[in-house]
């Protein structure tokens, strides 16, 4: 069993190593090839360690060597494959295999082919070390290495120039790419704090230990705990108010967008808080505070998503909202529910993705919706994958999204969370319309794209059999709900619902089937025929907020980036030039001029000499007056 | 080789001195072998060093002045031994990488005789034989700066000595005073470090003392406010100058507090933990943006070293085994990643004569190797983990958190701040278009840049995925150390603050 955990880490990080050997070369088909298998190598090892804990086996832990050991910290690099990696493991190893084996036909023409895997692997390497770590400082690696692949990858066209926030929101990729880093970073600094906090209260980072111990933080510490610990997942999981540099991320090619900033890394936030949860279950509040600013989110990205006109970013906002829904779940302490939405988000999220890659392909890297239409004719098969990912996201019976999103909504009812109940109600709405709306105005209507003179063209076959696994999942993994729980809560604490709650859980479900079908259905009449624009409406106030992500980045640029960059101006030119060194230099300069000063004092001329010592003369005797007075 | 260390000093000296009957077209060759000599000789050193043994090994003693108690006293344990291999290593690399066309032989000798001083700084536990190397290592410098560096060389190089000196100045009036103090408590003379460090003092001699030998090392360091002598000396300093600067010379000055504040006046360190880590987060923070402002990418290099200075120093202070062993394995992290930045700013400053970053854009269309190995040590400077820049920081941060959380988490922006800098270099150095014709043309490395680059880029990967063989010796003396203060603290507040274990504390 070691030996699997071992493949299936380091598969990712061979695949890497290989491809970034030929880095800087020409496009070589066989380093697709060769980083596709290693990662379903990969994959397969996930799965056989999945198959051994479904079929009661023990948990897997190996340790590979001494990292930092000083003082009384004693940092191994240790692994632990228990139900949760496992489920995380080959959600990430799946969407990553299917992701490779896809890029190979989105990256075809690119320059950059061989760089590109190196990369991917690289971040898939990264993503594993983060969810197999049995410690807190582990976690940190995977943290910090999914942060720079995907720095990596956002900026992977780095050669773009810088346009105005007008032209393109995110400005260029290696804005992005930087935005995302830094962003990520502030939220890391909360990790470390909680990270310090373990440490010296507990003596001891692994989880086990830590969790077996928390008995003996105080309360107060273990509220500071779980809230910096917060802190980081807010990062990595774009939570407001550090959200906005996922939308900038979609800079980044689709394949990409479709793995990290959809389906796995951003998760990370959510999978750290299901970890960590006998800390959580702890400090109630924290939780609340948790649910609370998840179901914000979620209504908050879902808004945004209501107007874009950029195809990849209605999915970010998307994300982002569905990243909104796991939190609230976790934080009400259904920690399962959060694991089971997760899953069935990385499947139909990447597979929604990766449809909108083929679109992308088909249009020239057109991003706007507006400029599509009709698409159907020509892209049946696209339509859809990309439909029925839709209809996962949106909710709908009988696919995935359905099951977990309406057990979200059962547990916000179960607690009583009437509020949170129903924002997340009438976002699942809101998340069905704009869904919609973005397929219906891609697919359906008139051919828009005629007038900028396209020329689509549907993907090859074999990309429709690559991405087979994430349609069959998006439709068919939430009919293994009850499996999977029994599965994952043999670690996770188990949720029950009151007797209540399952009186009115069908009432629930009809309710919100009700608000996605409405959604689906006002987006078919405002734009299945076609794109009928309304100036009164896009002038109107709040369409404007919402298109401009309620300025919050213009905010962040003149509240932050600006002032800062000043700052750091008058830092260096105003005081360390003019002021600290100034003053050194005033003080050598004085010392020069007095030295300068009096060396007039033995020019040689005795008559100066005569005046100086009278005047010594003068002074020595009036201290002496003076000092015998004062006494 | 029981004499291992004075073969480590002097064998640069008579090479170099040798040096100047070699012919101008061979020295490069003659230079190199030399380097890489003494730097197996140094690896020597470390094969052969007891790791087990935390006190100090491959002692040598030889009376000079019995008088005065002045000897020849030698020694290393696991705090200084690492910056003895990476003074040999980093001036190994300096000299491959030597691209100066202008007298390279004299460049060449004065490099192994910076050597000499340097190895002597980390080696001599004799106060003065300290003292005399530390003054010494300032006039190889100011000749590298002063006859090999840009317009205003004679500035910087004189501001750089002249600030140094009289900073050192009054650390030696310290160490006067501290032998008189020894010789009236005890009845003899000594000036051997190992023999003050048993010397009982009263807490108002400590802090005066204290501060005496803290002005000395700031300006080294260089902490705020006395570090703006640095831009000028990197800004001015031919590329081996910037990088042995940064990764040893620097490094002189926290050394000096952990081998000689911290152990000899454990009172009066805790007592100055508050002003020194505001200083320190200072640096961080101030410099940081500072570093930001810069138009120059030597310059935001120059000024990033300030603020990981300022976590070295925090660490240092943070009084207990994880901060201090953090900070060493920090100064020498911090000497491998700024030196392979500066010689990576050398790289473009030899192709296009000029360090802003205007002048550049895109480069990593050009230069792919060159941009590879710029965005490596990037990552190493802004502390990834699995880089051999987290650990240290990591270490210094966790350990100073025991101290002050809040001031952790003032001194922990540093890992913010620094991406905002670093990558607002590579953004505007090599990312975005070409934006000028003659950029487009550059050479990526040649072989001779990449003979002294690529060794580094494989020590930052080895030591932050197995930073066990010099972390474990650090660790080994870090603790006799701190126990050592332990012992001699007199304070209650010192006692509880300087930390051996905390297990041992619960218990």
């Amino acid at each position: 069993m070691e030996k699997l955990l071992y493949i299936a880490l380091f598969a990712p990080l061979v695949s890497s190593l290989f491809a970034a050997i030929f880095a800087q070369r020409k496009k070589m088909q066989l380093v697709g090839i060769v980083a596709s298998l290693l990662i379903i190598i990969s994959f397969l090892a996930s799965s056989a360690l999945l198959s051994h804990l479904l079929s009661g086996g023990a948990v897997v832990t190996a340790n590979l060597m001494d990292w930092i050991v000083v003082g009384d910290m004693d940092v191994k690099f240790g692994f632990m494959v228990d139900q949760v990696t496992a489920v995380m493991m080959v959600v990430v190893t799946l969407v990553s295999a299917v992701v490779h084996v896809y890029s190979n036909y989105y990256m075809e023409h690119d320059e950059g082919f061989n760089r590109f895997f190196s990369y991917l692997s690289a971040f898939v390497f990264s993503m594993l070390v983060l969810v197999m770590s049995d410690n807190f400082l582990g976690l940190f690696i995977g943290w910090e290495g999914v942060g720079v692949c995907s720095w990596l990858l956002v900026g992977f066209w780095y050669y773009k120039p810088d346009q105005p926030r007008e032209v393109n929101p995110s400005i260029s990729p290696s804005w992005a790419a930087n935005e995302a880093f830094i962003m990520n970073r502030i939220a890391d600094l909360g990790l470390l704090v909680g990270i310090f906090i373990l440490y010296w209260n507990l003596g001891t980072l692994t989880y086990s230990e830590v969790f077996a111990n928390l008995d003996k933080l105080s309360g107060g510490l273990m509220v500071a705990a779980a809230i910096a610990l917060f802190i980081g997942a807010m990062g990595k999981s774009a939570q407001f108010p550090l959200h906005t540099w996922l939308a900038d991320a979609m800079e980044g090619p689709t394949p990409v967008s479709a793995l990290i900033h959809a389906a796995t890394m951003v998760t990370a936030g959510v999978y750290l808080v299901i970890r960590a949860n006998p800390l959580y279950s702890q400090v109630p509040d924290v939780g609340y505070f948790i649910a609370v600013l998840g179901t914000f989110v979620a209504i908050f990205a879902a808004s945004m998503a209501l107007v874009n006109r950029d195809l990849k970013r209605i999915i970010a906002y998307s994300t982002l909202s569905q990243l909104g829904y796991m939190f609230a779940a976790a934080g009400l302490g259904a920690y399962w529910v959060a694991l089971f939405h997760l899953a069935a988000h990385a499947f139909f999220k990447a597979l929604l993705f990766l449809g909108a890659g083929n679109v992308m392909h088909a249009m020239d890297d057109e991003l706007d919706i507006f400029k599509m239409g009709g698409l159907k004719k020509v892209m049946a098969k696209t339509y859809l994958y990309m439909g029925v990912a839709s209809l996962a996201l949106a909710g709908i019976w009988p696919f995935a999204g359905f099951y977990s999103k309406d057990t979200i909504l059962e547990v916000a009812f179960n607690e009583h969370t009437y509020g949170i109940w129903f924002v997340l109600w009438l976002t699942a709405g809101l998340t069905a319309f704009y869904s919609f709306r973005q397929v219906f105005l891609v697919f359906e209507g008139d051919e828009r794209y005629k007038k900028y003179g396209f020329h689509p063209h549907e993907a090859p076959n074999w990309v429709f059999i690559a991405l087979l696994p994430l349609l069959v999942l998006a439709i068919v993994f939430g009919w293994w709900k009850e499996e999977f729980m029994e599965f994952v809560t043999l670690i996770l604490p188990p949720y029950e619902m009151s007797e209540e709650t399952h009186h009115v859980a069908w009432i629930l479900i009809l309710l919100t089937s009700a608000i996605a079908i409405g959604g689906i259905v006002l987006a078919y009449i405002k734009y299945a025929n076609g794109l009928k624009r309304d100036p009164k409406i896009e002038n109107s106030f709040i369409y404007k907020l919402l298109q401009n992500q309620y300025y919050i980045p213009v905010f962040y640029d003149k509240a932050i980036v600006k002032p800062y960059a000043e700052l750091s101006d008058i830092a260096w030119k105003e005081i360390d030039l003019e002021m600290i060194d100034a003053t050194v230099d005033g003080i050598a300069k004085a010392i020069e001029v007095t030295g300068d000063k009096s060396r007039e004092i033995q020019n040689g001329n005795l008559s100066t000499y005569l005046r100086w010592m009278v005047a010594g003369f003068i002074i020595i005797t009036i201290l002496a007056v003076v000092s015998v007075v004062i006494k | 080789m029981s004499n291992i260390l004075t073969v480590l000093i002097f064998f640069p000296l008579v090479a170099g001195l040798f040096g100047f009957l070699v012919s101008q077209k061979s020295i490069r060759v003659y230079g190199i072998a030399v380097a890489a000599a003494e730097f197996l000789l140094s690896l020597w050193l470390w094969f052969s060093f007891d790791m087990k043994n935390a006190g100090m090994q491959f002692v040598e003693k030889i009376n000079i002045i019995p008088e005065f108690g002045i000897s020849y006293y030698l020694g290393v344990d696991g705090i200084s031994l690492f910056l003895v291999v990476m003074t040999t290593f980093m001036t190994l690399i300096g000299i491959i990488g030597l691209s100066i066309k202008k007298d390279i032989k004299n460049m060449i000798i004065t490099l192994l005789f910076l050597e000499v001083a340097m190895v002597g700084v980390f080696v001599a536990l004799d106060v003065i034989l300290f003292y005399i190397f530390w003054e010494f290592s300032l006039v190889p410098m100011l000749y590298i700066i002063g006859a090999w560096g840009g317009e205003k060389r004679l500035y910087a190089a004189i501001k750089f000595f002249i600030y140094t000196f009289a900073g050192s100045l009054v650390m030696l009036v310290g160490i006067l005073y501290l032998a008189h103090l020894y010789q009236s408590t005890t009845g003899e003379w000594s000036f051997a470090l190992t023999d003050w460090y048993k010397l009982q003092m009263d807490l108002d001699v400590q802090k005066w003392l204290f501060w005496a030998f803290f002005l000395g090392f700031a300006i080294k360091v260089p902490m705020f406010p006395f570090h703006t002598w640095l831009p000028y000396a990197h800004g001015q300093a031919p590329t081996v100058g910037s990088v042995i600067l940064a990764a040893v010379l620097l490094k002189m000055g926290t050394y000096g507090f952990v081998r000689f504040s911290l152990p000899l006046f454990p009172d009066a360190s805790v007592s100055a933990i508050l002003p020194i880590a505001i200083l320190a987060i200072i640096m961080i923070i101030y410099t940081a943006m500072v570093a930001f402002a810069q138009k120059d990418i030597k310059q935001v290099i120059a000024y990033s070293s300030i603020s990981h200075m300022g976590v070295i120093v925090l660490g240092t202070f943070a009084m207990n085994v994880e901060g201090i062993a953090g900070s060493i394995f920090l100064m020498l992290s911090h000497g491998i990643v700024s030196g392979a930045l500066f010689l990576l700013v050398g790289v473009i400053y030899d192709r296009k004569h000029t360090k802003l970053m205007d002048e550049f854009g895109g480069l990593a269309k050009v230069m792919p190797t060159y941009a590879t190995i710029f965005g490596i040590m990037t990552m190493a400077s802004v502390g990834l983990p699995l880089t051999i820049g987290f650990i240290g920081e990591y270490l210094s941060l966790a350990g100073f958190y025991k101290v002050s959380p809040i001031m952790t988490i003032l001194a922990g922006t540093s890992i913010i701040l620094g991406a905002v800098y670093m990558l607002a270099v590579l953004k505007k150095t090599f990312f975005g278009p070409i934006t000028k014709e003659e950029n487009k043309s550059l050479k990526d490395l040649n072989a001779k840049e990449l003979t002294a680059l690529v060794p580094l880029v494989a020590i930052v990967v080895w030591l932050g995925v197995y930073p066990k063989p010099v972390l474990a010796p650090i660790d080994t003396s870090t603790k006799a150390l701190v126990e050592l203060m332990h012992q001699k603290a007199q304070t209650k507040e010192a006692k509880a603050t300087i930390l051996v274990s905390k297990t041992k504390e619960a218990k």
